[in-house]
């Protein structure tokens, strides 16, 4: 909860107007983003990301499952958002049951496409082992360390980190004669299968403060907010997912210019990320 | 199976029975809150806000108004274990922790110097390798300190087994999964005193007292380190200011 | 000083699972080599100045060559962790072995820990196999002691695998193979040791030239061990531990949990290269080719049956007359009900070294070189082992050690290696120790460490001992011990006090080992390794140091000794009205022989306070026995024999059954009184980790040999409960003297051994010892030869609060394992002593042809068992010349008779016959015992 003064208030908005924000920031600027890979070794794959105050760890486990019925040839994924209370003690408890899910869903609908799965940003195909019979699930979890807004963003951006980190190891199955038994696998200590990240959308959130709208927002600029549009886009700037937040309205034309904007940063911040990621790894190998 | 090779005196992990697992120790992780701190031993990682002192949030929960009331939450990521489970929130093992590390932080805060206040702890365990009982309360004193919250005394805290007839100091998962005893204690440094002492399991009586022991060496060993890294931090915030 | 190195592994525990551990690397990992300076001068040093080279070996050398390495010209070796782990996980009887050499002062063995030091730790690298992989790390931490040790000192790796020591000569080290390394020893001796690779076995098929059988394949190829798994998960294949029926080597059982019965496997070809011992994986044949094979006394054409000692339970005894072949009879198909099956894969070996000697064979022409022998073992379970020497004049007729390393489908014997020499054959000390070493009996002298343990001697009872609140002082109480003659280990002593009430106070008092003896001292640990002393005929194998054995603890008349007694109040009727445990001193005022306090009983001139004390306990004892038997305890009977040995030869002067009196059984009654009581004490204090003793009630199947025999000669036993039996076994008269006696000697051999457990490893009930009809019984009375004594002492000395429980009691597990260890060691002692017998009776036989009366006990197709009740030995009588499948002589299974047909010559079971017993020499050098019908 940020609790403001009307002054205080008043300087935010007054601050987006002019184009300088209360950090000295413009409004379609990133704050400082700072990546580590292969923070949870237990993990096949992690991530910390680091925007502004805002601090996410991500991880992704891949254990062995059973296609379901209606998809014998794909994976599956799921995407799990838990807030610590260190990020805020609001949190504490059951207090974060509901951003939690609330982030949760909107990161599925942006990175896993529809029912069907198609649309997906993650490849779910290339995670079949054998088809109808054994697949990998991956689990991603985020957890919020630290927040100071925009954490859907940052969410997004740390999935898509850990996931360029995670490498799933290599499988051997052995078919036994008789079909309907349970197929023998073995794991090879060794090799591993990269995932390819390049699909994999970021988020960028547009928060509409005033007449104006800012990108990676910090909490006290949220709580000025009269609505915010999540757009997913991926590499090739193409929409894979949206999310509306917030009460009030948008006039349909307003919304199409916040795409188009979303769209043009993205890419920037896809191209940030990307040489980020690279001087993780760099790190990470030494 | 033999936790201490009887050929080379070695553990599994290549450490000697009184040996600790490496210590890591940062102050200021979370931007936000008051104080915070990252504790590692080995490969169990914890993480520790605190926030306030503060205005009481819940009239309600306050029991003494001369006090400041001390609250502590204490919990596992997902992805903290080896097994990938979800866990109901609050599940029984997380209360009885956040009970013990509230009790264990209380002993020292200089709870009088802030009547009508509250202090929350918040503990997030990132990985769990053993020991994450103790390496909760060394991050939480780390980052009380950080708080700048009025502390009596450091208060630390290590754990210790006995396998093979040995006396083991730190146990990792494995040897903590071992079956055998697993003494953690909790002390204040410089007064000498325990504040916290729990074992599971059977031992006699003078090994006992040899485990304990053992342990409380640990704790005054993670003393040591914890001053050296709260001394780190103040020189550091001295060298930014100018 | 810690340095953090975190590795990655997977793990798949049913999922698949990424693991983490924590590896730290050190500086402080020393290299162990005397003159070396840079390491830290505290660290324990052993490889030697003088050293021509330090020796890094690798996992193949531990594991095939470790005869080698035990032989004391291999010094300065350096163990690497990356080495022992491998063999760990490899050959663990291998691994305790090494462990032993690296443990042992006297040998240069140093354990490099190279997994753990910084600069011999290597990653995995990608693409190479953990054999790669470990192999780099041994050539790499060879490297870092030719660096570390500099260039005066030679560093030699000792491999056979080729491209191990290519790449090591080419990363600059010295490096040869053990052949190679043994040769430059110049020991010719040595080469014997080494286990040739098997590329050698080219040779080896030349000189079986003359065997018909050189290129065909005698066994099916084992099956991989993938198909193993896969086949022991679907059902197809069942696992267990293989064992070797010790009277027909040509029949095995497996153990099957999955199945839940026992697997039996016929033949050489169907137990396809298992060793007694060996886990395997068994197929079922079909059910219709669950055929018994036929009993005959010799079932191949290379083996027959020995004289030998008669069995005196169910577990010596043989076991190859299945019921169902001989209880259907003629009369029904012998289709048996029990599974068959043929071995199909090895899961573990139970390779180990075995005693024997090389079967007879013409020496070589020109036997200089290499010559290839045949060697038997004296186990009978064991088949023959091909080896290789370089002297074999030496071996012939030696008892030697092999080893075994290969089995090849194409050979029909097993490949081993001379490990060393024992002695001659047929000499009673070689025999002797091949008695030990079979049964794994320490005859090592007690270490210092052990010695160190000793109280300072001459120890005389101290003031301390004697205001100990704890230790009741009992030297005014007239205590006597009675044993067999010239014991010098007096475990136990008595005494007998009439109360003014007219109630007896009857004390036992055992020698108070715990005393002396402390938990988790090297002293204890020795002993409980030993788990009991072993009687030879004319030798003792001590558990305890001597001086404690025949001194310290010993309950010798005229001296103050130490003592745990249990003292009862008792009536004059034997009941026990209270019982009281002490700690206490006392002073023995006699120490008689069985056959000295039966003869003062039965002087009835002799009123002396003494005598009158052995005549009450000697009532009390007699109606504490009849409450016993009716109880429902059995009266068995063995056939014991004593021998009388030359001082000066020791060889056995005279031979005879071991005579009971009446004073034996006294005194067997208060130990078994003192034992139940102590047993009760300490289980109620400590209901989950008392050692107690149980005798399980034999099973149907294991009495049927009994009842058949009985049946036969129209006696009708019921087996129902250990009551009944006593019983019938009592109403089993004739007018044959000897006839119950045998009846209860036949019954005594289908009982299961007694052994010990912890009791909170069963229920109650099965604490029950049937044989005594206790329901509680356990070790108390013979501290000094029986570590379970000591163990059971510590248990009521904490029952009492007068002494701290020791840790170990604790650790469920660890328990368990004192207890089989004790199993074990006592089941050995029993063995080598009846094998010690034995010899003895060859012995004794050699220069004495005798002639004799035995009974039959068991009738066979081509002859007959006979049982001398005047030696105790049991052995084969043949009908028909050897190798003649009894075609002349028809057996009557239900009558257990063998009739000749068209005479009235007929023999049946229990009938009496004179028999001519001599030694006979059909090799040379291979005495046997032989027995003929006159």
């Amino acid at each position: 909860m940020v609790a403001l003064s009307e002054g205080e208030k008043h300087f935010i908005r007054g601050g987006i107007e002019q184009d300088i924000r209360t950090d000295g920031r413009r409004r379609l600027q990133f704050r400082a983003l700072s990546v580590e890979t292969g923070v949870i070794p237990q993990a096949n794959g992690s991530a910390r990301v680091r925007l502004g105050g805002t601090e996410i760890i991500t991880s992704v486990k891949a254990e062995l499952g059973k296609p379901s019925i209606l998809h014998p040839d794909q994976g599956k994924v799921s995407i799990f958002v838990d807030c610590s209370p260190t990020a805020e003690p609001m949190f504490e408890g059951r207090g974060s049951e509901e951003l939690s899910a609330e982030l949760s869903v909107a990161l599925q609908r942006c990175l896993l496409g529809g029912k069907s799965g198609a649309g997906a940003a993650i490849d779910l195909s290339s995670l079949i082992v054998v088809e109808g019979k054994v697949c990998w699930d991956l689990y991603i979890d985020g957890l919020v360390i630290s927040s100071d807004g925009n954490l859907l963003d940052a969410l997004a951006a740390a999935i898509k980190v850990a996931l360029s980190d995670t490498g799933i190891p290599k499988v051997n199955v052995s078919l036994s004669a008789a079909s309907d038994e349970e197929p023998e696998v073995d794991v090879s200590d060794e090799e591993f299968l990269q995932f390819d990240t390049s699909s994999v959308p970021v988020i960028i959130t547009l928060t509409k403060v005033g007449r104006h709208y800012i990108i990676d927002a910090t909490s006290e600029e949220e709580s000025q907010m009269s609505s915010a549009v999540s757009v997913s886009v991926n590499r090739h700037g193409q929409i894979c997912g949206l999310t509306k937040r917030g009460g009030a309205g948008l006039d349909p034309s307003v919304i199409f210019d916040m795409i188009s904007v979303a769209k043009h940063v993205s890419q920037q911040f896809m191209s940030l990320l990307d040489s980020e990621i690279a001087a993780a790894e760099a790190e990470a190998a030494e | 199976m033999e936790y201490v090779n009887p050929l080379t005196g070695f553990r599994v992990d290549g450490r000697r029975p009184n040996e600790m697992r490496q210590l890591k120790g940062e102050v200021g992780v979370v931007a936000r809150a008051d104080g915070s701190a990252l504790f590692e031993m080995g490969n169990t990682r914890v993480i520790a806000a605190v926030y306030g002192p503060r205005e009481i949030q819940n009239r309600g929960q306050q029991v003494n108004s001369n006090e400041a009331l001390v609250r502590c939450e204490y919990r596992m990521a997902e992805f903290s274990t080896g097994d990938r489970r979800r866990k109901p929130k609050g599940d029984r093992r997380s209360t009885e922790i956040s009970l013990v590390i509230r009790q264990t932080m209380e002993a020292s805060i200089l709870t009088h110097l802030m009547p009508r206040s509250q202090i929350d702890i918040f503990v997030q365990v990132l990985q769990a390798d053993g020991g994450t009982r103790s390496a909760c309360i060394n991050a939480a004193t780390l980052a009380l300190a950080d708080a700048g919250i009025p502390m009596r005394d450091i208060v630390t805290s290590c754990s210790a087994g006995y396998l093979c007839s040995t006396p083991l100091l730190d146990l990792n998962y494995i040897e903590d999964s071992a079956g055998g005893p697993d003494v953690t204690v909790g002390i204040l440094t410089k007064m000498d005193k325990v504040t916290l002492l729990q074992m599971d399991a059977k031992l006699p009586m003078d090994t006992f007292e040899n485990v304990m022991e053992l342990a409380i060496e640990g704790c005054k060993a993670i003393a040591t380190y914890i001053r050296e890294v709260l001394l780190e931090n103040t020189k550091r915030l001295e060298c930014q200011r100018g | 000083m810690l340095q953090s190195k975190s590795f990655v592994k997977k793990t798949k525990q049913g999922r698949i699972q990424k693991v983490v551990r924590e590896h730290y690397l050190r500086d402080d990992v020393y290299c162990g080599f005397v003159p070396c300076s840079a390491c830290d001068a505290a660290a324990e040093r052993k490889l030697d100045a003088a050293a021509a080279a330090i020796l890094v070996v690798d996992t193949n050398v531990v594991l095939h060559q470790i005869d080698l390495l035990e032989n004391p010209a291999i010094e300065d070796v350096v163990l690497l962790s990356v080495v022992l782990d491998e063999v760990k996980n490899k050959n663990l009887a291998v691994f305790n072995r090494i462990k032993a050499l690296c443990t042992n002062k006297a040998r240069r063995f140093y354990v490099f820990a190279n997994e753990q030091h910084r600069d011999t730790y290597v990653k995995d690298m990608v693409g190479e196999s953990s054999n790669d992989r470990n192999d780099r790390a041994i050539r790499v931490a060879a490297c870092w002691y030719q660096s570390h040790l500099g260039e005066s000192t030679k560093v030699l790796l000792i491999t056979n695998d080729r491209d191990n020591k290519r790449k090591a000569i080419e990363e600059g080290l010295n490096a040869e193979t053990v052949e190679s390394y043994v040769r430059s020893l110049a020991q010719p001796g040595l080469l014997d040791l080494v286990v040739v690779p098997t590329s050698g076995d080219v040779t080896m098929e030349d000189a079986e030239d003359h065997r018909p059988s050189k290129k065909k394949v005698i066994y099916n190829e084992h099956k991989p061990m993938s198909e193993v798994t896969s086949g022991l998960r679907c059902g197809i294949y069942h696992q267990g531990k293989l064992r070797v029926n010790r009277y027909n080597p040509f029949e095995a059982y497996v153990g099957s949990e999955s199945i839940g019965d026992e697997i039996v496997i016929h033949g050489r070809s169907n137990m396809n290269r298992a060793f007694d011992g060996d886990i395997v994986a068994v197929e079922l044949l079909p059910q219709d080719q669950w055929h018994e094979s036929k009993s005959f006394i010799a079932d191949d054409d290379e083996e027959e049956e020995d004289v030998h000692l008669a069995p005196n339970s169910a577990d010596d005894a043989p076991r190859n007359t299945s019921s169902t072949q001989s209880t259907v009879g003629s009369s029904a198909p012998s289709v048996s009900s029990r599974p068959i099956g043929r071995v199909v894969g090895i899961i573990k070996r139970n390779w180990n070294s075995y005693c024997g000697s090389l079967e007879p064979m013409p020496m070589p022409a020109g036997s200089r070189g290499v010559a290839h022998a045949l060697f038997v073992s004296k186990d009978r379970r064991i088949p023959k082992i091909r080896i290789q020497t370089r002297q074999l004049e030496n071996l012939v007729n030696k008892r030697i050690i092999v080893a075994v390393d290969s089995w090849d489908v194409l050979s029909r014997y097993p490949s081993g290696h001379y490990v060393r020499t024992i002695g001659d054959i047929g000499d009673k000390e070689t025999e002797t120790e091949v008695v030990l070493i079979e049964n794994d009996i320490n005859t090592r002298p007690f270490s210092t460490q052990v010695l160190a343990c000793l109280p300072p001697l001459p120890w005389t009872l101290s003031l301390e001992d004697l205001s100990n609140p704890n230790r009741q002082d009992l030297r005014h109480v007239r205590v006597f011990s009675v044993d067999p003659p010239g014991c010098r280990d007096i475990d136990d002593a008595l005494h007998c006090t009439l109360l003014p009430n007219g109630n007896f106070e009857v004390g036992v008092h055992i020698a108070d080992v715990t005393n002396f003896v402390h938990p988790g001292t090297p002293l204890d640990e020795e002993a409980a390794q030993r788990g009991t002393s072993v009687y030879l005929v004319g030798q003792r194998i001590d558990m305890l140091p001597k001086p404690l054995t025949e001194d310290v603890c010993s309950l010798r008349a005229d001296v103050e000794r130490l003592a745990f007694s249990v003292i009862w109040e008792m009536t004059p009727d034997a009941d026990i009205i209270s019982t009281r445990y002490t700690k206490s001193v006392i002073k023995s005022c006699a120490a008689m022989s069985y056959v000295e306090a039966q003869a003062r009983m039965d002087d009835s001139r002799l009123v002396d306070p003494l005598t009158v004390d052995l005549r009450n306990l000697n009532s009390l004892a007699k109606i504490m026995r009849q409450r016993r038997c009716e109880r429902g305890a059995l009266t068995l009977a063995s056939a014991e024999v004593k021998f009388e040995i030359d001082s000066e030869t020791h060889d056995p002067l005279d031979i005879g059954m071991y005579q009971i009196r009446e004073a034996n059984q006294m005194i067997e009654e208060f130990m078994l009184a003192a034992n139940i009581s102590v047993a009760e004490k300490i289980l109620k204090y400590f209901p989950l980790c008392s050692l107690l003793r149980r005798h399980p009630s034999p099973t149907k199947e294991m009495l049927e040999p009994l009842l058949r025999t009985a049946s036969s000669v129209g006696l009708n036993l019921d087996v129902s409960s250990s009551k009944a039996l006593a019983e019938s076994l009592d109403n089993a008269k004739s007018n044959d003297p000897y006839f119950n006696k045998l009846i209860r000697i036949l019954a005594t051999r289908c009982m299961t051994q007694a052994v010990y457990f912890c009791s909170g490893d069963l229920t109650f009930s099965e604490y029950y010892h049937y044989g005594l009809a206790a329901s509680l019984y356990t070790h108390f009375t013979s501290p000094i030869r029986r570590y379970a004594d000591v163990v059971v002492h510590r248990l009521l000395a904490a029952a009492l609060d007068i002494a701290k429980l020791p840790p170990i009691f604790q650790d469920g597990p660890q328990l368990t394992g004192i207890a089989d260890n004790l199993n074990y060691r006592h089941r050995n002692a029993q063995m080598a002593s009846r094998a010690s017998v034995e010899l003895h009776t060859l012995i004794y036989f050699r220069t004495r042809p005798t002639d004799t009366e035995a009974r039959i006990v068991k009738v066979k197709a081509n002859g007959f068992i006979v049982f001398v009740p005047k030696f105790g030995i049991e052995g084969p009588i043949y009908l028909t010349p050897r190798g003649d499948k009894g075609g002349d002589w028809v057996v009557d299974e239900v009558h257990q008779r063998v009739t000749k047909p068209g005479t009235n010559i007929s023999y049946a079971v229990l009938q009496t016959v004179r028999i001519h017993m001599e030694v006979v020499e059909p090799q040379p050098h291979r005495p046997k015992l032989q027995l003929t019908l006159i």
